[in-house]
């Protein structure tokens, strides 16, 4: 095995692992903020939302994200430049940048299946509980906040935290669409160095360590949920 | 407003899910510092009725009043629905709610279950709140508990935080809703004997239980509800003693029985 490349490397897996987490940590945060209402109005109603918010689902999770994520880069991303005047607009950097479109494709994956399960979350939670929230007079939205919220996201976040970490390995097909995250540093360094099995044992190696880290980041989140506080 | 004796009126209230009527023409009036037990079989409408004093169930006909003041209502699809939310919502924080089966929040401890009411909803201070808080889970026997979750607890235990969590809202009226029914029986004294302290005290209470020997002690009126009417209604020894209808008669006799 052939390493002398790696010091050479080592700064631009630096860069790649920072954009491998500003990927994942957007898109969970987006993508959580989406599902937790695609969950809630499919428990809620009224009908034509929960029948929106389940199409939505169907959809993301019925189509590769490799896929999704073309549709989206290629696709939208090649609508806006007809756009009359958005070259000399402030949005421009933005649009031009493939970075976006992958935090957006990685976004609505996370909305469709973490959706799907904020879903069972809600509905899990004992009715009884709400109940009470109700009855020592919470607006619905205290209700939500207080309880069904923390409740439901109290219940699923094991699931939730697993989902995660899956998130994490497919962000390689973000590479795909010129987004030189840690796999695509990998390319770059193979066909730079013609070594071919090092680089992706690297890259590999970068995944057990980033997946490890979420590990233990998780589980932390979770006892402290469960440590009495006062 | 108009000041009134009552702390507690219902008027010809109804309720009815899909075509079965389960409260016909219930009207029911406790004055302040009353303590009212309702009894009857299951499927007789006691907690169907107390559930709607504070519209937990939408009731289809009737009228709520709270110290005189009438909860507005409007039709809306399920039934009587409140027409102004935000005065269910104050009279919901002046209704002590207790559930048969606690619905302690159970992911807050103890001290928090408590402190979420008083600090959410009446938007007082937590510090002002702690301090109340704390006495009220020691006057239940759960000062040790405070920071302890309800999964933690043995049923008792949470039935009595729960009975401190509708405390701390300083409610007008405490409405138990089978207290006892889903505890273990040599649970059950421990939140009668809280009950009972409140009683005596002198809240207005609305009392469902199977407990008849309890509701004979505590009450100072005693409602028999059969098929969501009022069968019978008295003082605990009248009702209790010599009970005028056949069936409140065969009811509690098989009840002491």
């Amino acid at each position: 095995m052939v390493w002398d490349w790696l010091p050479e490397y080592a700064p631009r897996f630096v860069e790649g692992i920072s954009i491998t987490l500003q990927l994942l940590g957007l898109s969970i945060f987006f993508g959580m903020m989406l599902a937790i209402p695609i969950g809630l109005v499919q428990v809620t109603g009224p009908w034509p939302l929960a029948w929106l918010a389940r199409a939505f689902c169907t959809v993301i999770r019925g189509t590769p994200l490799l896929i999704q994520l073309w549709l989206i880069y290629y696709g939208l991303g090649s609508l806006f430049p007809f756009i009359p005047g958005i070259r000399e607009s402030m949005f421009w950097p933005i649009l031009r940048d493939a970075f976006p479109y992958a935090v957006f494709a990685f976004t609505l994956s996370v909305a469709g299946y973490e959706g799907e399960i904020m879903r069972g979350a809600f509905k899990g939670v004992p009715k009884g509980e709400l109940e009470a929230a109700r009855a020592i007079g919470m607006t619905p939205f205290q209700v939500l906040r207080r309880v069904w919220l923390p409740r439901a996201l109290q219940n699923v976040f094991p699931t939730l935290a697993g989902e995660f970490i899956l998130t994490l390995k497919a962000t390689p097909l973000a590479a795909t669409i010129t987004v030189f995250e840690v796999y695509g540093i990998g390319t770059i360094v193979r066909q730079e160095t013609y070594r071919i099995y090092e680089p992706l044992l690297f890259v590999a190696a970068i995944y057990v360590f980033l997946t490890i880290c979420l590990v233990v980041f998780f589980r932390f989140l979770e006892n402290r949920r469960a440590l009495p506080r006062i | 407003m108009t000041t009134s004796s009552y702390a507690i009126e219902l008027r010809q209230l109804r309720k009815s899910f899909g075509s079965v009527e389960v409260l016909k023409d219930v009207s029911l009036a406790a004055r302040k510092g009353e303590v009212i037990s309702l009894i009857g079989s299951s499927g007789s409408g006691k907690s169907t009725l107390l559930r709607c004093i504070n519209l937990l169930e939408n009731p289809t006909a009737g009228e709520i009043l709270l110290n005189g003041e009438t909860l507005l209502l409007r039709k809306g699809k399920s039934g009587l629905e409140a027409a102004n939310r935000r005065q269910a919502e104050r009279f919901r924080s002046k209704l002590g709610m207790v559930f048969q089966s606690f619905n302690l929040w159970q992911h807050m401890t103890v001290l928090q279950n408590v402190m979420e009411g008083p600090v959410r909803v009446l938007k007082r201070t937590k510090a002002d709140v702690h301090k109340e808080a704390v006495a009220l889970l020691e006057r239940v026997g759960l000062g040790e508990k405070l920071y302890a979750y309800p999964s933690q607890m043995s049923g008792g235990q949470q039935q009595r935080a729960a009975i401190a969590r509708a405390l701390a809202m300083q409610p007008d009226v405490m409405l138990f809703d089978e207290p006892t029914s889903a505890l273990d029986p040599e649970l059950v004294g421990e939140v009668l004997q809280v009950i009972r302290a409140l009683a005596d005290e002198g809240r207005t209470m609305l009392l469902v239980t199977h407990e008849m020997r309890f509701a004979r002690e505590v009450s100072d009126r005693v409602i028999y509800l059969h098929n969501g009417q009022i069968e019978e209604e008295g003082t605990p020894d009248q009702l209790f003693g010599n009970p005028k209808s056949d069936r409140c008669r065969t009811f509690v006799s098989s009840i002491h029985s």
